[in-house]
């Protein structure tokens, strides 16, 4: 708001500067009015004293001098006395004609120039105003008009200003009472409020002389109403169409704030709500992982402590089967967690050989020949080992579900210039069809339809996100058959007695 | 198969497992006590408390969801009077959002369904570590670095940093040393003593990876020392105020 022409601080009380006195130019202002000649008002007012008051004086001069020459006198000294007599009287006529021209439209210069400043925006301007008559009455009106725009202007300012403050973030509460309170201080009333109602069962009352003036204004929003201003001015205060414009102005602003700050809120309620509705999935996914995984702790155990005692192979799978049941259950945790952005992956040094062996071990695939080849020898992947196992089951269970009983290859390497291993899981089985290759890595994908029952489903939807999450992929080799490629963060082998000496 | 503190004659490790489920109750105990641990049991954490005024254990394995009273509320209420070890054993996996907060109050976490070998080997090492000594406050190692272990955290430079559980492990076990030298075979005990295959590479990796976190030219570090042929020393910079601070920290420099 600052900088602008109307900042000037109210100068009310100051003296009223009075235009400066015409001089001699006449009046620029005059020759752009709507209404007048070319001549000035000052110049056509002279002509026309001089003509009423001078020109009769100097003619009846004439003719008597006429008459002195006709009647053959020869008076020299009469004739120039007759001559001098007239030509004061033009001279002095004149004057008078000038003078009182120049008293006559010296006010209306004064309000000329005063019109001026306040159209220049110095609303502060006064007219100094001596006497009763018309242009003193004119002065005093001009005078109104500069106090009413600079009042209006000023409520104007702190409306914009209080329309400004209005942030949907406050609250709709908030914004009513702060709405209401700068507008009442901005409009001089002596209370406002804004109700969020039908502005038709708030009852209109006429104002009553002598007693507060009720003002209202309806909240619109386009075609919608928001809710009805009322308020009341002290009974002194005069309520002109401008300034009911100015408050349906402001009306209509604080309509916007207050639908947007009713959108915030709604929002606000529904993102915590939606923080509240995830907050209970944690909770109820931690209550089913829990009373899933709790059983089967006892079995897998019980069968555990037995196998320890007399090795039999019922035990063993025992054990295994609710080892998988218990994998299947955190993989659809994952799935879960992958969903809600909530994985975490933390990173572990480890070598790969052995995790890829165990993972093998744990899935107890009878019968199906399994070969491992570790070409990073001396590297050590950076994973996270749950995850890690995650995946690993995920890929050696596919290779021996639809490798149809042939040898499954997994071969460890390094990939050159990365920083990064790979292991190559692949099994000898008749590998995918085209078809099946794309949306491989989707939810709920399973090859072929050929009825494998088993399974989620999610298993490398949910390896290939996990590879991710620690800062490495998961693809399939572009070579026919089912060749899987998993690519983890690596480290090189180090001679660590004398690289990292100090 | 143990090779604990007490095969010479001392007294076996107390265990106290807080268990809602009585079933994994009976066999881990049975279990635990074939392995010559003393083990007492409790369905949950009412009924620990109670045990735990009658005397303490040397380690706690606490369930996490149990009814009435939770693992954590538990595992904070112990904490708050003694400081005794706490391994987790929790259906609760570590990609849990949760597994942080625990990871605060406990020294290890082990996910159900667990292996009995696994527990065991983790077992044995948080009984070991306790000649550590853990600081559970800050340790000042330097006008840019301090640890805060039990945060699993390190401050580099004003920034926080996460370490992963096993390079906190590794300085737990370089910080109750302060200033001597760690050899690489205790270390690899230390970080790996659960991991069958581990080799000291798996200290030489993580401790260049360290070092790329916390020390200011991981080319030259100052805080994380290599000794040749004999393993490692965490070294504090910056003369009496940071002798102080080891001080406040309340560690004391493992015997020997």
């Amino acid at each position: 708001m600052a900088g602008e022409p109307g900042t000037r601080e109210p100068t009310a009380d100051e003296p009223v500067a009075s235009g400066p006195l015409p001089g001699g130019s006449a009046g620029a202002v005059d020759e752009t009015a709507a209404i007048g000649s070319r001549l000035s008002f000052r110049l056509r007012l002279t002509l026309a004293l001089l003509l009423t008051a001078v020109a009769p004086l100097a003619g009846f001069g004439l003719v008597l001098l006429t008459r002195v020459v006709q009647r053959g006198d020869p008076d020299p000294a009469l004739r120039s006395l007759l001559l001098l007599g007239i030509a004061a009287a033009a001279l002095l006529g004149v004057l008078v004609a000038l003078l009182l021209a120049s008293d006559l439209t010296a006010p209306l210069r004064a309000i000329a120039s005063a019109v001026e400043r306040v159209s220049r925006g110095d609303l502060s301007s006064r007219i100094e105003v001596v006497g009763t008559d018309e242009l003193a009455r004119l002065a005093e009106s001009h005078n109104r008009l500069a106090a009413d725009l600079e009042r209006r202007n000023r409520e104007l300012r702190s409306i914009l200003a209080a329309i400004e403050e209005a942030t949907p973030s406050n609250g709709v509460d908030q914004l009513i009472d702060m709405a209401a309170r700068d507008a009442r201080a901005a409009l001089g009333m002596i209370d406002a409020a804004i109700l969020l109602v039908d502005p038709l069962t708030v009852p209109v009352t006429a104002p009553v002389p002598g007693e507060p003036r009720p003002v209202r204004a309806v909240l619109r929003l386009g075609d919608e109403i928001v809710g009805v201003f009322v308020g009341h001015l002290p009974a002194t205060r005069t309520w002109e169409p401008a300034d009911q414009d100015l408050l349906e102005l402001f009306a209509a602003e604080i309509a916007v704030a207050i639908r947007n700050a009713q959108l915030f809120e709604r929002v606000e309620a529904q993102n915590a709500r939606l923080l509240e509705l995830d907050a209970a999935k944690d909770d109820f996914l931690r209550g089913v992982s829990h009373n899933l995984q709790t059983p089967l702790t006892s079995i897998r155990a019980y069968a555990e402590q037995l196998g320890s005692d007399r090795p039999d192979r019922r035990l063993a799978i025992i054990g295994e089967q609710a080892d998988r049941l218990s994998r299947m259950v955190r993989q659809l945790l994952t799935v879960s967690r992958l969903e809600s952005g909530a994985l975490r992956s933390r990173s572990e040094v480890l070598a790969l050989a052995p995790h890829v062996r165990r993972a093998w071990e744990a899935l107890a695939a009878e019968g199906v020949p399994f070969t491992l080849q570790d070409l990073g020898q001396g590297w050590l992947a950076v994973a996270d080992p749950d995850q890690l196992d995650q995946v690993l089951w995920a890929l050696l269970d596919n290779a021996v579900k639809y490798g149809g009983g042939a040898t499954v290859q997994a071969t460890i390497a390094p990939i050159p210039g990365r920083g990064q291993l790979g292991i190559t899981i692949a099994d000898d089985g008749p590998g995918l069809a085209d078809a099946d290759r794309a949306g491989l890595f989707g939810r709920y994908a399973r090859s072929g339809g050929e009825g494998h029952p088993e399974g989620t489903g999610l298993g490398l939807y949910v390896s290939r996100e996990l590879c991710r999450a620690m800062g490495g992929d998961l693809y399939l080799e572009p070579s026919p058959g089912g060749t899987f490629v998993v690519v983890l963060p690596g480290e090189p082998p180090e001679d660590g007695e004398t690289a990292t000496a100090g | 198969m143990l090779s604990g503190g007490w095969r010479d004659g001392a007294t076996a490790p107390r265990l106290l497992i807080v268990d809602d489920d009585p079933n994994l109750l009976v066999l881990l105990a049975d279990q635990l006590r074939a392995d010559g641990f003393e083990v007492q049991t409790a369905r949950d954490g009412r009924e620990a408390l109670r045990r735990l005024e009658a005397g303490w254990p040397d380690l706690l394995i606490i369930d996490m969801m149990m009814p009435r009273m939770d693992g954590l509320t538990l595992a904070r209420e112990i904490k708050a009077t003694a400081d005794l070890p706490i391994i987790v054993l929790s259906a609760i996996d570590t990609a849990d959002s949760k597994a942080d907060l625990l990871e605060e109050v406990a020294e290890d976490y082990v996910t159900k369904p667990y292996h009995y070998p696994e527990l065991r080997a983790r077992i044995l090492r948080v009984l070991r570590r306790l000649g550590d000594k853990v600081p559970r406050r800050s340790l000042v190692l330097g006008p840019d670095l301090t640890l805060e272990l039990h945060r699993r955290s390190a401050i580099v430079g004003g920034r926080a940093v996460q370490l992963t559980p096993t390079e906190s492990r590794l300085l737990y076990a370089l910080a109750a040393n302060l200033g001597s030298t760690v050899s690489t075979e205790t270390l690899l005990a230390r970080g790996w003593a659960d991991t069958d295959d581990a080799d000291p590479s798996y200290v030489y990796v993580t401790m260049r990876r360290l070092r790329r976190k916390i020390e200011r030219d991981p080319d030259r570090p100052v805080h994380v020392v290599t000794v040749r042929g004999v393993g490692y020393r965490l070294v504090q910079t910056g003369g009496d105020e940071a002798a102080d601070a080891v001080e406040a920290a309340g560690i004391a420099p493992a015997p020997g």
